[in-house]
């Protein structure tokens, strides 16, 4: 590919230097924006090829690059999409026992029922396939 | 635009040069399915971005590439893919139609026991629907079913 830089290390001029080790383990191997309300539809994202809607708040994602094994990070946050009380009363959670894909489901903190994600949002990190 | 000859290029960077030069494409097709009598309808919805290399061809492994890492993963044994290069070094497919990427999203993404004997019950395990055809609102979302 055109623009190709090889390096093992990035040295900056008074702070030291990072093996880029750290930059390619460290970075995010997938990401996805997405509203699970009415017609659940994905709004952006790096990595993930669909959306599974699998009933109230509860939602399954797969990998186009699958993970290397089912352990990996997954982070989770959920939104109103707007300034006001965004993501009160929520709570999301992320689990995976594969490694092609990951659950992501939501939770109404107060009545602890599933509720659908009006904006819901989650990056993964580990090791890619 | 044309895609860059990626024979050999690791599928997240086929991936990386997707995100940053073509646009999503959001599909209206759904695909709808039933995998357990006692859960609901799941409805399969596409990524844009996925969507976009699809059409776009020359990105995307063969599907048959994500059913070999399946059966490594079904293994008592599995620890981690060892054979993660077929998604890298696999020539990739070439440009889909809308509805042949939806086909092998079916395949790739749905269980293989919905897919392989959709029709072949009393009623349909599995249908390919656009999104206007769904309810548009939530209501009794954890009792949906497909319609006989």
């Amino acid at each position: 590919m055109a623009g190709k830089i090889i390096a093992d290390t990035l040295e900056h001029s008074t702070a030291g230097s990072v093996t880029t080790d750290y930059v390619v383990n460290g970075s995010a191997k997938a990401w996805v924006d997405f509203n699970g309300s009415a017609t659940a539809t994905i709004l952006d994202s790096n990595n993930i090829a669909s959306l599974t809607d699998q009933g109230t708040g509860q939602y399954q994602f797969a990998f186009t690059n699958s993970m290397s094994s089912q352990y990996f990070s997954i982070s989770t946050n959920t939104s109103n999409r707007d300034s006001s009380n965004a993501g009160v009363d929520r709570s999301s959670q992320g689990g995976s026992s594969s490694s092609s894909n990951f659950h992501y489901e939501i939770c109404d903190i107060t009545t602890t029922s599933n509720i659908d994600a009006v904006a819901g949002h989650a990056s993964i990190h580990g090791d890619l396939a | 635009m044309q895609t860059p000859d990626f024979k050999g290029t690791h599928l997240w960077d086929r991936l990386c040069w997707a995100k940053e030069n073509l646009d999503g494409v959001q599909s209206d097709y759904r695909v709808v399915y039933e995998d357990s009598i006692d859960e609901c309808a799941k409805i399969l919805v596409p990524d844009p971005n996925w969507m976009a290399c699809a059409l776009q061809g020359g990105i995307l492994p063969p599907v048959w590439v994500y059913h070999e890492l399946a059966k490594d993963e079904a293994q008592e044994d599995f620890k981690k893919h060892t054979r993660g290069y077929l998604l890298h070094e696999t020539e990739p497919v070439g440009p889909m139609t809308e509805e042949e990427a939806i086909e092998y999203l079916i395949m790739k993404d749905c269980p293989s026991s919905v897919w392989k004997t959709y029709n072949e019950g009393n009623r349909p395990k599995m249908v390919i629907c656009t999104k206007q055809q769904l309810p548009q609102t939530r209501e009794w979302r954890n009792s949906w079913k497909i319609a006989a």
